[in-house]
């Protein structure tokens, strides 16, 4: 896409901004026409950033599943056409928003790329943090008296535990430095086991993008809520699978 | 991020650490994790049938200092209280006690709930096994 950046400069001259404090707006700084994400679509001059999510900053639609194609060929022209070379030239507050842009850039680029990350990232979109969940969960308890739905599965938890008991054991052998065989080989195939785990649950969450952006389409609360949920249990079993999983390399390698 | 000294004592000489026969009809036994950072923590309490106190308490944590102390100090506040009593124990007494700095209350979080979970097993062993005795006295 060429732009031209003769536009209105003119105009600018005779203004005096700072660069930091202009609110930014929906309409270009420079010629008032509409603006999108990064530049004006009418005069092409590039813009303070707007707080936009990152869908929203690639003109992308706020769902899951997300062509991988399409948003990696928009990172590529957006990185070239934000680089600072460009506005070494520029005036102050092009240079300023040109980096800010880019560092917006990578960061939404790095977070809807990433499966996991943007599973996180629209499930915070929601209104859910992942970390307060548990919290939640206690207080709730409390107040009914009942017991808490824990947030990680009980099998899972006496695999974690039992592993971790083992790992004990090894680092114990480690230190004495006789670490027994057999148990290394033990550690080892529940490593692997745990690995199958962990891709077999990405899986489970993807299968569960295609029903999210329907529920969405659709509009239905009940839906929505239902695949939150179990987007929210599939991430955190992960979470815990990749803690072990890193926990018992730590051991493995040292 | 500096431990204060109650949870560097706690962590460098926890108290009842350790395990109780699960399969005992007195014994409870809790085990929770967080999601946040994958940490199991098990507590086990051992309750005398005739009084509801809990005479015994071990515990076993994977995870970090505030974890370790956490649970630590929990076991230390249930033994000699009765069932009912070490219910009242809130995660944010364990915060204060320990002085835990906001990114690790769901450490303390995690000792509350293995205290919950603990009883909540025992409580389910009693009803298994005399369901018309459970308010005895
Ligand atoms: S960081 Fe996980 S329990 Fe403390």
């Amino acid at each position: 896409m060429r732009w031209s950046r003769a536009g209105r400069a003119a105009t600018m001259e005779s203004m005096t901004v700072e660069v930091s404090n202009p609110v930014a707006t929906a309409s270009c700084w420079s010629c008032g026409e509409m603006r999108v994400s990064q530049f004006c679509h009418a005069c092409g001059k590039v813009q303070q950033p707007l707080p936009v999510d990152y869908f929203t900053f690639f003109s992308l639609p706020q769902k899951l599943e997300v062509d991988v194609g399409r948003l990696e060929r928009a990172f590529y022209e957006l990185s070239r056409k934000l680089h600072p070379d460009v506005y070494a030239r520029g005036d102050a507050r092009e240079q300023e928003w040109s980096l800010q842009q880019s560092s917006l850039l990578n960061d939404a680029y790095r977070t809807l790329k990433d499966p996991i990350k943007r599973t996180e990232y629209v499930l915070r979109l929601e209104g859910v943090e992942l970390e307060e969940q548990s919290k939640t969960a206690t207080d709730r308890a409390r107040s009914t008296g009942e017991i808490k739905k824990q947030v990680v599965p009980p099998d899972l938890l006496e695999e974690v535990f039992d592993l971790n008991m083992q790992l004990e054991e090894l680092r114990a052998q480690k230190k004495l430095g006789e670490d027994d065989p057999a148990l290394v080989e033990e550690i080892g195939r529940q490593k692997l086991e745990l690995e199958e785990k962990h891709g077999a649950l990405v899986e489970q969450l993807k299968a569960r993008w295609k029903e999210w952006d329907k529920a969405v389409d659709s509009g239905s609360e009940e839906d929505r809520r239902k695949v939150r949920d179990g987007m929210i249990d599939l991430l955190n079993r992960r979470n815990y699978i990749r803690n072990l999983v890193r926990d018992v390399n730590e051991v493995l390698e040292n | 991020m500096a431990y204060s000294d109650k949870v560097l004592d706690h962590y460098s000489n926890p108290r009842n650490v350790g395990s109780l026969d699960k399969s005992s009809q007195e014994v409870g036994t809790g085990l929770v994790g967080a999601p946040e950072c994958g940490d199991v923590m098990k507590l086990q309490i051992k309750v005398n049938p005739q009084t509801n106190i809990i005479e015994d308490a071990k515990f076993k944590t994977f995870g970090c200092g505030s974890a370790i102390a956490s649970s630590s100090l929990a076991t230390e506040w249930v033994k000699g209280k009765t069932v009912d009593e070490a219910l009242q124990i809130k995660n944010t007494e364990i915060v204060k006690e320990l002085s835990l700095p906001p990114v690790k209350i769901h450490c303390s979080v995690l000792a509350e709930d293995a205290i919950r979970a603990a009883i909540h097993d025992w409580k389910k062993k009693q009803d298994v096994s005399k369901p018309a005795t459970v308010e005895a006295r």
